[in-house]
């Protein structure tokens, strides 16, 4: 895999529109939502995560989905980015019982809101029996709401884990097209594909899969039932991984209809599903320019664009 | 008076509800209403509403619209359907003890997407027991999120009827700051007083200082209270180069009593002109 390496080239999927389905925009900056917008990203969907350190009480997790549907969304409505989100308790934290008890009565409250889109990330990390347990009570609240379910799974023993994540969503009478399996490799597409879930990569240095190695893996399954995120999150990760991806992929003679299922089209069909997300609201922005003719686009305090090149700072 | 006067407004909220929303969920609404247990039902009737009642504008006759209007009310008309019903939802709500009627609203507040903090602040005028609100609505200016921040500052009789006045300074200040509509400010004028004055003199002093503009609205609050030294910053403004800062500012000293301010203007031919012939007032900004 050595080799030159090639510069991101913006321009080669200028005027495209993607959809990032897994990043967590809580531990990224504004500038990245002004990046992702300038370069193709018109919606996302965060999932409920954990904040690198455990929560340690019942608040911190109202608090935090609350600014999942609230103050996140809005930052990202400024950049004209659609901004939808899973909720979830995540594989981590469900080894602390107790808390995890008071999260899931706090959950219902959640699932049901406006623009939450699926029960997510949900799962395994170090596939412990708690972490099972939690995994399906929550597979029980998607089935009891609709609503489509987003699957991480463990970075140690992979495969073994996404197996079980399958059975066991299987096994409670889940339909595999409402169950995106997230984080997969190699190793794992094939089986996903065959028993009929999605199957999400994630674009990620180092720690996942690379964009490279991803352009192998469509050209080697198709597009169907599979799409790219970032997963970008605190650590050192790429909130621009799916543009830049795309453009890999039309540097590596992937047709634009197979571009545009991975890397937009797919997960909107996918977490259409609950009947919270709808492409037409992609736009609400533009619109809002034009219903109130002659106001600013600008919103809520939000200042003009600096210009990054310039060394004067108005 | 204000009961009755409520009364009828509700009413006819009621029956634009009705008329914008099919049976199942009419029946849906009513099946809530008449419930033994409200505060166990309510947080999910209202996070679920929008499901049932669409999010289309609502439409309202023109008998309808002029009694809202007369009372105050008019820009109903601008809401959807889901923001009306959330509205007229907790304005039906069962408030007898009052206690109970606090904290199952309250948990709304806490838990709520924007749409719902919309509808929530868009309550506050139709809620029961108006004085213990005024906490989470003094709570609500602190907020970022600009939906949330237009519906309790714009068109909302809540802050100007119920605030103090630490609160509802910090209302109009906020206003400036995130760059509300101005004029859609309910009581705007009335509860006009001189420590708000003087904060947004500094405030367009700062401004000044940063080469930014100063919106003309602000003048509008200060004019009542111009003393000596209000009038020294008046100076500055009216020396500044903006035409629509200099005729703002001109209209409130017209507006006030104090002399010297007005003797001044006179020597601005074109302010003077401005002002006497009458078109100038606070709706041309
Ligand atoms: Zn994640």
């Amino acid at each position: 895999m050595m080799g030159a390496p090639e510069a991101f080239d913006i321009n080669a999927v200028k005027g495209m529109k993607f959809f990032d389905p897994h990043v967590h925009m809580t531990s990224r900056t504004t500038d990245d939502y002004q990046a992702m917008a300038d370069a193709g990203v018109v919606a996302l969907i965060e999932p409920a995560f954990w904040l690198g350190q455990p929560r340690t009480g019942l608040d911190s997790f109202r608090d935090y989905y609350s600014s999942l549907i609230g103050w996140e969304r809005f930052r990202s409505s400024q950049f004209g980015i659609k901004h939808y989100c899973t909720i979830g308790l995540n594989s981590r934290e469900a080894n602390n019982e107790s808390l995890a008890e008071q999260v899931m009565e706090i959950l219902p409250l959640f699932v049901y809101k406006e623009g939450v889109v699926g029960i997510g990330e949900i799962g395994f990390d170090d596939q412990t029996a708690a972490e099972e347990k939690y995994y399906r009570l929550q597979l029980e609240l998607a089935k009891e709401a609709g609503l489509p379910v987003q699957v991480h799974t463990p970075h140690r023993d992979k495969k073994k884990g996404t197996q079980r994540s399958m059975d066991i969503a299987l096994e409670h009478g889940l339909d595999p097209y409402s169950v995106i399996i997230d984080h997969n490799n190699e190793e794992t597409v094939k089986e996903v594909l065959d028993r009929g879930f999605w199957a999400a990569f994630t674009i990620y240095p180092f720690t996942k899969m690379g964009n490279e190695r991803m352009v192998e893996i469509v050209k080697q399954y198709g597009a169907e039932r599979i799409m790219v995120n970032s997963a970008a999150d605190w650590g050192i990760s790429d909130p621009l991984a799916v543009p830049k991806t795309a453009s890999l992929m039309k540097m590596r003679g992937l047709s634009d209809q197979d571009i545009e299922l991975v890397t937009y089209r797919n997960a909107i069909t996918a977490f259409a599903q609950s009947g919270q997300l709808n492409e037409t609201d992609f736009n609400a922005q533009i619109d809002l320019t034009r219903k109130f003719e002659g106001n600013t686009i600008l919103r809520g305090g939000q200042q003009p664009r600096t210009d990054k090149s310039s060394i004067i700072i108005s | 008076m204000r009961e009755n006067h409520m009364k009828a407004v509700k009413e006819i909220i009621a029956s634009v509800v009705k008329n914008n929303i099919d049976l199942v969920t009419e029946n849906w609404l009513e099946e809530f209403i008449l419930a033994t247990d409200q505060p166990a039902q309510l947080a999910k009737v209202f996070v679920m509403l929008p499901r049932k009642t669409g999010k289309l504008p609502v439409a309202i006759t023109n008998d309808q619209q002029e009694i809202l209007h007369a009372a105050g009310f008019g820009y109903i008309r601008n809401w959807t359907i889901d923001r009306l019903s959330r509205v007229w939802l907790l304005s039906t709500l069962n408030s007898e003890d009052k206690d109970t009627f606090y904290s199952t609203v309250d948990r709304l507040f806490l838990a709520a997407e924007i749409n719902e903090a919309v509808a929530l602040y868009s309550a506050l005028p139709f809620l029961a027991h108006p004085e213990i609100w005024v906490k989470r609505c003094a709570e609500g200016i602190r907020s970022n999120i600009g939906s949330v921040l237009e519906a309790i500052i714009e068109n909302n009789p809540y802050p100007s009827g119920n605030l103090n006045e630490a609160a509802w300074n910090q209302l109009v200040l906020k206003a400036f700051f995130t760059e509300k509509n101005i004029s859609s400010i309910i009581g705007l004028d009335q509860r006009a007083n001189p420590d708000l004055a003087l904060t947004l003199i500094d405030y367009a002093k700062e401004r000044w200082a940063a080469g930014r503009k100063v919106n003309p609205q602000l003048w509008r609050l200060v004019g009542k209270f111009i003393n000596a030294e209000i009038f020294e910053t008046l100076k500055v403004g009216l020396q500044h180069y903006d035409q629509i800062e200099q005729r703002a500012i001109a209209l409130a000293i017209s507006e006030s009593g104090y002399q010297p301010a007005k003797d001044y203007i006179n020597t601005f031919p074109e302010l003077k002109l401005a002002l006497a012939d009458g078109s100038l007032n606070w709706n041309s900004f």
